[in-house]
């Protein structure tokens, strides 16, 4: 068996060791529990939720 | 996930894994790969691919510059793949070794000319590659190819008679009496390298048809 | 308003921890303004440039003998100067651009170090203007996406990096400390870029890898252009700008993490699938075929999540310019992604591979995807940070009818004649010449099509440079206050 062949199935192993670590650690720090909280991130007390922006065409007259 | 670092790896990670699989593995398999040597019929050794050198390898770096890759690709299709056989693209599919010591390798991956990847095979003549050049519209009425008038010289037919690689041109094509139009270096080089274009022997991954095989 | 006091319920804790310390929005954008301009300002330069380029290299397939006098015009040049010229020069410029802006606005910083970011464009600009001269007199690598000469690369990758150290000074003084979706996706491309840049140059230009090693170097590389860097910087913007404009959060932020993930984990493998019936062994090519059709689950989840943010908003689109190009831009990535999927089917691939199908379906990435989102960016980037207003908004909307009709002229009929095309040359009993003369009519309607979208063009870039011209006049209060709906709404009571 070559070198290529045992760095491949090492991998095989390694890998998804690797990810599901990674998925334990970050479950148990919390990382997923305030999941949906971060869509809230690009608005803020100058721009909450709710606030529309960019609307500048077809107003109507009230623009000019 | 705001856990920086772990963002990193994993972007690091996943770019890595591809670096090793297509760029790290190709280069570990095809790197090495060599000439192949055998003994045709007549038994004489043939050792190919062989680099190319003088006129035609002049006339590829003339075929980069002048961007001939973007129309033509230089790789034929397997046989039940495409129809590139059938056109008479070639007699066998192309595999990595013939193009061992192409720098760049110009597969090309556009088709709006016909593949050249054996034009020397089914084109030696110079004069058809000069005309066509000059103004595809000579030999191929109707084609989209560019004219290349800039590799060609238009001048006073010399006191000592016509020269002898003066284009053949007629009707709508032909120049006024007394001038003639000869081939450049450049013109000369470029169909120096479409005429060493050929993948005509046998490989032990890619055998020719056999009924070809015996007529080569 | 009791919204806000729901919101503040909602917010990951720190969010709201300590707004003393952190920048307001405008100082962002303020903050923001030259270094944002100077990539954006030069990036629409080298698109003017482009699309000329690209209405001459169109005009020479169908046209032959136009301009056919001079070498530095053939078409062999005009064309990867095209390409060259669009991609490093408008695209990847005005992609920093809108990176630059997005990542202060995130990480809730002014802008750092604008100095490097300044000498970074400088230097960007003259090596592109070195390489693209480069091309024309001849000296073209003929390696697809890599034409730039070797001796103007190295500049681009010297400025590049200038950037990437950039981002991570940013991303290290950032004040907000999680991270929104658009993030990753910006880092992720501003750290995969140079890795993929300097790969392809060492392995093909500097110490050139033998025989077609070189072209699957090549393929791994354009692939992950558009799959690694063009993709996670248009992306994060749609992150942005959609939820930013339509006034509510992305439909489901646990989809837009697999998105990510599955993005980065098969994209970067989909390059070979360039090379199907080439002469590579067939492992390298299947890998590529499997992985693009992985892409399936990124392609879904991301459209799932764009298409019902936008669910019930849809008349927001009426009024704002951002959102439709940004809403055109998130269907195009959709189909063009469909799209690509079927491309790397060997059934279909045996068909359409070779023919201008593939020129198309790039368009519709490049374009109707990336382009579009960029162009949706600045409309909403560039008011915030000069503070002033767009000044015509009839040339918005010939800016956004050009662009959308002329792309959809051009990839509907061209993907069409490209299959015609394709099936004409599988059939070994019609002569080349006939399949030739069978794209003609599909490449004239594309250089009508080409026409319509200089028009866009232009309108956008007078637009901008009245605009511009404004910021160096007097200031003048803009009418629509923070155009947002509830400024409207004052005027209108007024
Ligand atoms: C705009 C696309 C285009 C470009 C660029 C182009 N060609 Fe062509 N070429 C064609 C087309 C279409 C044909 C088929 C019709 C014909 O024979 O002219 C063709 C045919 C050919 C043929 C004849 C092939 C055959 O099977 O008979 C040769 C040889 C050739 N081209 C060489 C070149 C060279 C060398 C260059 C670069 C200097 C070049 N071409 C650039 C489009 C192009």
């Amino acid at each position: 068996m070559n070198v290529i062949a045992l760095i491949l199935l090492g991998s095989v192993v390694v890998v998804p060791a690797v990810a599901l670590w990674s998925l334990h650690w970050a479950s148990r720090t919390g990382e997923f529990r305030l999941l949906n909280r971060a869509a809230l991130l690009p608005f803020d007390d100058e721009e909450p939720v709710g606030q529309a922006t960019d609307q500048i065409l077809n107003r109507g007259g009230d623009r000019r | 996930m705001n856990y920086g670092p772990l963002l990193f790896l994993g972007i690091l990670f996943t770019l890595a894994s591809s670096w090793v699989g297509l760029v790290l593995m190709p280069n570990r398999q095809l790197g090495a790969l060599t000439a192949n040597t055998s003994t045709n019929d007549t038994g004489v050794v043939v050792v190919y691919p062989q680099p190319r050198h003088g006129e035609a390898q002049q006339g590829a770096e003339h075929y980069r510059s002048l961007g001939c890759v973007y129309c033509h690709s230089q790789q034929v299709r397997p046989e039940g793949f495409g129809s590139d056989i059938e056109r008479g693209w070639g007699r066998r599919r192309t595999v990595s070794r013939d193009y061992l010591y192409d720098k760049p390798v110009m597969l090309g991956t556009s088709r709006t000319g016909p593949d050249l990847t054996n034009i020397g095979e089914r084109q030696s003549s110079h004069d058809w590659h000069y005309s066509h050049l000059y103004n595809p519209q000579i030999t191929s009425k109707g084609s989209v190819m560019p004219p290349y008038p800039f590799l060609f010289e238009k001048r006073r037919v010399p006191a000592s008679g016509p020269s002898s690689d003066a284009l053949k041109l007629s009707g709508e094509f032909a120049v006024e009496d007394g001038w003639e139009v000869v081939p450049r270096p450049q013109a000369r080089q470029l169909v120096e390298y479409l005429r060493s274009l050929k993948t005509t022997v046998d490989l032990p991954e890619a055998p020719l048809p056999k009924a070809a095989a015996v007529e080569e | 308003m009791s919204s806000t006091n729901t919101l503040k319920a909602l917010m990951p804790g720190d969010v709201q921890s300590d707004p003393a310390r952190r920048a307001m929005l405008a100082e962002i954008d303020a903050s923001c303004r030259v270094p944002v301009l100077f990539f954006v300002v030069s990036g629409l330069m080298w698109l003017l440039l482009g699309t000329l380029l690209a209405l001459v290299a169109s005009i020479k397939l169908h046209n032959p003998e136009f301009l056919a006098a001079w070498e530095w015009l053939t078409f062999g040049r005009v064309r990867p100067a095209h390409l060259n010229t669009v991609i490093y020069g408008f695209a990847s410029q005005t992609g920093i651009g809108v990176t630059l802006w997005l990542m202060c606005r995130l990480c809730r910083v002014p802008f750092p170090a604008p100095g490097l970011t300044t000498v970074a464009a400088l230097f960007w600009n003259l090596g592109l203007t070195i390489g693209v001269v480069g091309i024309l007199v001849g000296d073209s690598t003929a390696i697809e996406w890599l034409e730039l000469p070797r001796y103007s690369t190295p500049i681009l990758f010297f400025s590049y990096a200038l950037v990437a150290v950039w981002s991570v000074i940013t991303f290290r003084l950032r004040r907000e400390r999680h991270l929104y979706v658009s993030q990753w996706y910006l880092l992720a491309a501003l750290l995969w870029f140079p890795w993929l840049y300097a790969t392809a140059q060492i392995m093909l230009l500097i110490e050139p890898v033998r025989g077609v090693v070189q072209a699957s170097v090549n393929w791994w590389f354009a692939h992950n252009v558009l799959g690694l860097w063009f993709t996670p910087i248009g992306l994060g913007a749609i992150y942005y700008f959609i939820p930013k404009v339509v006034g509510r959060p992305i439909h489901s932020y646990y989809l837009s993490v697999l998105g990510f993930w599955s993005l980065a984990l098969f994209y970067n493998w989909n390059g070979l699938h360039h090379l199907i019936g080439g002469p590579m062994p067939a492992w390298m090519i299947t890998v590529s075929v499997v992985a693009s059709v992985m892409m399936l689950i990124p392609v879904i989840t991301v459209a799932i999540n764009h298409h019902f943010t936008m669910v019930g908003h849809f008349g927001k689109l009426r009024h704002s310019p951002t959102l439709r190009f940004i809403v055109f831009g998130a269907m195009a990535y959709t189909l063009t992604s469909l799209q690509g999927v079927a491309n790397s089917l060997r059934s279909y691939s045996e068909i359409v591979h070779f023919t201008h199908h593939t020129v198309a379906h790039a368009h519709l990435g490049v374009y109707g995807f990336f382009t579009m989102v960029m162009f949706g960016s600045l409309y909403y980037i560039v008011p915030r940070i000069t503070q002033r207003e767009w000044p015509s908004l009839a040339l918005i909307s010939v800016h956004f009818w050009g662009c959308a009709l002329g792309l959809i002229l051009y990839v509907v009929p061209l993907s069409y004649g490209g299959i015609l095309q394709g099936l004409g040359m599988n059939d070994a009993s019609i002569p080349f010449l006939k399949v030739v003369e069978g794209t003609l009519p599909w490449l004239r309607i594309r250089t009508g099509a080409g026409l319509l979208l200089a028009l866009g063009h232009v309108a956008f870039v007078v637009n901008l440079g009245w605009l511009l011209c404004r910021v160096f006049g007097p200031y003048r209060k803009p009418v629509v206050e923070l155009f947002t709906e509830t400024g409207t709404a004052a005027v209108t009571a007024k």
